[in-house]
């Protein structure tokens, strides 16, 4: 039996989201270490109140991200173009925590689809609550459905290890057209923003390189483009994919040398996107996801037939 | 500086050779050459994942892609045979379908070669392609096989798995591995013959390169030579490991603290999931972490354990860095990583080389060897505990690894094989 960390301090997975954007607003307003984060503008900025943001910024000065000022309030204490994404798995997070467990040994084959509340929670010996509270979050993220009675049915396709091959096959039908579509809208400060945290990769190299910077760019310029492509429902799908992506285990390993050229690859689309030049845009955007795209053999071997190829099930 | 040199790197088809020169390739790039990788046909993508170019040769006459249960089929009851029995049912079929290879390669091989115009060829392989002896350049040979591919009177025959104190087996061997591939080597003396080449003497395939060898075994599993090497054309690298990013471990379910083991039997290995489930069983009642190669068989695994991580690939270097022990098939780039960590080998081998190194880890006191098939709950787990507890081992084999560092293998290979390329003689040692 796992042990997890018993009950949580309750640092809430929405306030760590919320932490997140103010980043994210930091970054596109251009703001630098040092500069002050008003509440009350985070909060019109953010759509919320200011009780939240309040708590979001003491999650961020926790992690030395913002720092106190001593005439009250916060200060920015990093580039924010230069940071990864928070990791919502807090310590003592105990909804987050059993999230990524169940995600985790799901992915791990630990456990089955099948699964109820009941079931999970003797597993990771954590209340009822806390298993619902993570199993709503899976369903937000379309990773888990409710099924009959007690039952919750875990996505397994959707973390299988033919999952990211059918990622980069939805992908390639989809975020190409996404840029063609006619009501596209470009949002100049999300992508001036981003343009300067892929600047800041590419000026690594592959020892230095910084997966997570990279990965939090990945993330926010694929859903940049979802969000932009002017037809909700196109944007929907498009979202709710990328979200699933990013919360599920990364599959495989991929070197430090493909994510440097994805770098590359990312500016050159968006250099067309702040051009105008949509159908240019796709068109990398196509060659991208198909490089991106392990072409490794899968079976490998001395006296293997030359043209050996596994069948795909 | 001198001007860049094209440096083509021709590796068999398997991984193990693939990513030893991965790590020449790499060290080539960082001293400013242009290394270009020449892929067997099927096998691509490796290499453009650590961004070299690559050439894939066309192979017109292969028909429609084999279907793998066909092949595996075939040969999972060749690998539960002793080495002696594998003669027949293994290695002459290997030996057959590389000469097929070699054959059909050749054509397209050459006009690949008077292409790219290299300033030498690094072959990494078991077989000669005239089209490289023709090449007009220079050409250096890497033995990532065992130190047993280059025959010598104390050392036991290639493939045999004898150790040095079996020396009643090695005739018996020797004899019927010259008899199994004489009809293959028949067929490649004649084709070598037509490209105005003459062949290596039975049973051999490749001779050494007139210009450099390159050997992969460290000096603590090296043999002691009856006729040693000439220094002048071989050179022992002592460890020739590529450079993969570092490796987060995953969380575990259970256990996180506790000592990591990897196991991994390369691509092929992972094909009997039934042994592997078999040995997965065994680990769920050992308080340590592993990691399991699982190849394309991935997802045939369910009801995993807490403490086991399965996985369809690994950046083995950097998980080898991190590991206690590595459970392995013996193949040489997995020994030589193992070696270059100062990790102590398990090795369970199923085939070729595999038989040689597991008896090598065992009398060199880097590791154990273990019948692949042969086991007892029991006894795999005695096997993990007493080497995972054996601190003089490890002791030993840490300092090993400094060594072996120091060497810094893939270093030296990148300038020898420089040197060659410009021609200049050798810095005497």
């Amino acid at each position: 039996m796992p042990q997890m960390t018993p009950e949580p301090k309750r640092t809430n997975f929405r306030h760590v989201e919320l932490a997140q954007k103010i980043l994210d607003v930091a970054g596109e307003r251009g703001m630098a270490p040092g500069e002050r984060l008003a509440e009350q503008a985070l909060a019109s900025l953010c759509n919320v109140s200011r009780t939240p943001i309040r708590k979001a910024l003491q999650i961020l000065a926790e992690r030395g991200v913002v720092t106190a000022d001593a005439e009250g309030g916060y200060l920015l204490a990093v580039d924010p173009v230069a940071t990864a994404r928070l990791e919502d798995t807090a310590e003592g997070d105990g909804e987050s925590e059993i999230y990524a467990a169940i995600l985790r040994d799901l992915s791990a084959g630990r456990i089955a689809e099948n699964q109820t509340v009941a079931a999970l929670q003797r597993r990771y010996d954590v209340s009822r609550q806390t298993v619902q509270n993570a199993l709503m979050k899976l369903a937000e993220e379309n990773l888990a459905e409710r099924g009959a009675g007690q039952q919750w049915l875990l996505k397994q396709f959707a973390i299988s290890g033919d999952a990211a091959a059918k990622s980069y096959e939805f992908r390639l039908a989809t975020e190409p057209l996404a840029l063609t579509l006619p009501d596209f809208k470009r949002d100049i400060p999300a992508m001036t923003a981003l343009r300067q945290s892929m600047l800041i990769l590419r000026s690594m190299n592959e020892t230095s390189f910084d997966r997570k910077l990279f990965d939090r760019t990945d993330f926010d310029f694929h859903l940049l483009i979802a969000r932009s492509c002017g037809n909700p429902f196109m944007a929907e799908a498009l979202v709710n994919h990328h979200r699933r992506r990013r919360a599920s285990p990364p599959a495989g390993h991929v070197n430090a040398f493909r994510l440097m050229q994805s770098n590359l690859e990312h500016i050159q689309i968006l250099e067309q996107i702040e051009r105008g030049q949509m159908e240019l845009a796709a068109d990398l955007m196509r060659v991208h996801i198909q490089l991106s795209q392990s072409q490794r053999p899968r079976l490998a071997g001395r006296g293997v037939p030359p043209a050996f190829k596994l069948v795909v099930r | 500086m001198a001007p860049a040199k094209t440096i083509a790197l021709f590796p068999e088809a398997s991984y193990g050779a693939a990513l030893n020169c991965v790590g020449i390739a790499q060290e080539l790039r960082r001293l400013g050459h242009r290394p270009v990788f020449i892929c067997h046909p099927g096998f691509s993508g490796v290499f453009a994942e650590y961004g070299f170019a690559e050439y894939q040769l066309s192979d017109a006459e292969a028909g429609a892609p084999t279907d793998w249960t066909d092949f595996i089929e075939r040969h999972q009851d060749a690998f539960r045979q002793t080495p002696l029995d594998q003669l027949e049912s293994y290695v002459g079929p290997t030996w057959e379908a590389i000469v097929d290879t070699a054959m059909r390669v050749e054509e397209p091989l050459r006009q690949l070669l008077a292409r790219l115009k290299p300033d030498a060829i690094v072959l990494d392989n078991v077989v000669m392609f005239p089209a490289i002896a023709n090449a007009g350049v220079p050409w250096i040979r890497i033995v990532s096989c065992a130190e047993t591919e280059i025959p010598d009177e104390n050392v036991p025959p290639y493939l045999s798995g004898c150790g040095d104190e079996e020396r009643g087996a090695w005739e018996i061997f020797a004899a019927g591995y010259e008899k199994t591939v004489a009809p293959a080597h028949k067929r490649f003396a004649s084709f070598l013959g037509d490209c105005g080449l003459k062949a290596p003497p039975a049973p051999n395939f490749l001779d050494p390169s007139p210009w450099l060898n390159l050997l992969l075994a460290p000096e603590i599993i090296r043999h002691e030579r009856h006729q040693p090497l000439d220094p002048k054309t071989f050179l022992f690298l002592d460890g020739c490991v590529r450079h993969e990013a570092p490796y987060a471990p995953p969380r575990f379910a259970s256990h996180n603290e506790a000592p990591l083991v990897l196991t991994s039997f390369g691509s092929l290995g992972a094909m009997d999931v039934a042994m592997m489930k078999r040995m997965i069983g065994v680990f769920a009642t050992l308080p340590y972490r592993f990691l399991v190669n699982a190849g394309h068989w991935r997802d045939d695994y369910r009801e995993v354990p807490d403490n086991v991580f399965i996985d369809s690939w690994f950046p083995q270097p950097s998980v080898v860095e991190q590991a206690s022990l590595f459970i392995h098939h013996g193949g040489n780039n997995s020994f030589c990583e193992a070696l270059y960590y100062g990790v102590p080998s398990l090795v369970m081998p199923y085939c070729w080389d595999g038989h040689d190194n597991a008896a090598r880890a065992a009398e060199a006191g880097v590791g154990q060897r273990l019948a692949r098939y042969d086991w007892s709950d029991a006894e795999l787990a005695a096997a993990i505990e007493a080497l995972l507890g054996d601190t003089a081992m490890h002791a030993r084999l840490k300092a090993n690894a400094e060594k072996m560092h120091k060497a810094a293998g893939v270093t030296l290979a990148a300038e020898e094989i420089v040197r060659v390329a410009t021609g200049a003689a050798r810095a005497s040692s």
